[in-house]
């Protein structure tokens, strides 16, 4: 039988009635969580909702929890079928609004507003233009990785497909980051060039 | 076909690209957040497990409870209604007599209803006396009244 990691002890405490158990799950997790969702939703709002989704219903699921895998891998399930739900709600919003007569605005969500999410846009750096390039999938994948060091296999088991398609996933999201990333760095360069070659000929006139 | 080593090579860990990754601001929730989740958990652990359980099978027995005195509620009262009972009525000696029956012979011996007859005409109901007596001659053609002022 597969040992019992650190965190799924604790929240064995925390289902048997030590609340104590929970702080300290939290303290842990709620970092991780909450890169994951806002980088995976890609809007604060919208985030800080979902965040707030994901331990409610691990607080009220808690008396059901069984240590059959890795903590993590328990609670970001949790998080990904919120994150979906919220993308099918997103969606339906959208379609509804979108079919909706002309004249009546729909009501948006402050996480929809256009100037919050060109607000959110702007503060990221290149890496995280990228990333929120990339396919929802591929960035789940990749984001699930990198904040929690969960295996491929976990990975595949949190967001309910196969290991190859998990693996197709990160292998694509890893491709992908890399290619921008260079074409960021050549960016960056090319006026760095023009400046030197520019002052170079500035310096021979004179 | 993508380079085999592209993956492993990342997932080994310490890639360039997890480096630059880890580079990045790195956003927590906020305070107001922490304090909301914490609430919840709060509220949560202050009520006890047991209470959900305990409340629906209390609303299952009290359902239950109601369905059968539904359905076997009325039967048994009719039982109780079927079964015989014994009615104790006082005698007021101080009224006339009052006919609840239409067979009177049932009710009295002749010589109470003559009685009944003479209370009537002591209380000055001669009419009510007068059709007492026309009864009670009905009933017995053939029996002396007796007393003259029992008769119209």
């Amino acid at each position: 039988m597969e040992s019992l990691d650190d965190d799924a002890r604790l929240m064995l405490r925390y289902r048997d009635g030590d609340s104590d158990a929970f702080l300290a799950l939290y303290a842990r997790h709620k970092a991780p969580l909450y890169r994951y969702l806002l980088r995976q939703v890609r809007n604060a709002g919208a985030a800080a909702d979902i965040f707030q989704e994901v331990w409610s219903r691990l607080i009220a699921t808690r008396l059901r929890y069984e240590a059959r895998a890795k903590f993590a891998t328990y609670l970001f399930h949790i998080a990904h079928n919120c994150a979906m739900d919220f993308f099918r709600r997103d969606l339906k919003m959208r379609r509804a609004a979108r079919s909706d007569d002309a004249q009546a605005e729909p009501e948006v969500p402050e996480y929809q507003r256009p100037d919050v999410i060109a607000e959110f846009a702007e503060q990221q750096s290149a890496l995280l233009a990228a990333l929120g390039a990339l396919p929802l999938e591929q960035r789940e994948a990749f984001l699930l990785h990198e904040e929690t060091g969960l295996t491929i296999e976990e990975i595949a088991r949190i967001t309910d497909v196969g290991l190859e398609t998990a693996k197709s996933r990160l292998r694509y999201a890893i491709r992908k980051l890399k290619k921008s990333l260079i074409a960021a760095h050549a960016e960056d360069a090319e006026p760095r060039r023009t400046r030197d070659f520019k002052a170079t000929r500035l310096n021979a006139s004179a | 076909m993508h380079p085999p080593d592209d993956l492993e090579e990342y997932l080994r860990g310490g890639s360039a690209l997890s480096r630059q990754y880890r580079r990045e601001s790195a956003p927590q929730p906020m305070h107001a957040l922490d304090r909301r989740v914490l609430k919840i958990s709060r509220q949560a652990h202050g009520k006890s497990p047991y209470l959900a359980p305990l409340a629906f099978a209390a609303s299952v027995l009290l359902s239950m409870a109601m369905v059968l005195a539904m359905v076997f509620g009325p039967q048994t009262v009719k039982r109780i209604d079927e079964s015989p009972r014994l009615i104790h009525t006082a005698i007021r000696t101080d009224l006339p007599p009052r006919l609840y029956s239409s067979d009177p012979k049932r009710l009295r011996t002749p010589s109470a209803w003559l009685a009944d007859i003479a209370a009537l005409r002591r209380a000055r109901r001669d009419r009510e006396a007068d059709a007492e007596y026309r009864r009670f001659r009905a009933a017995y053609p053939n029996r002396a009244s007796g007393d003259q002022a029992i008769q119209p």
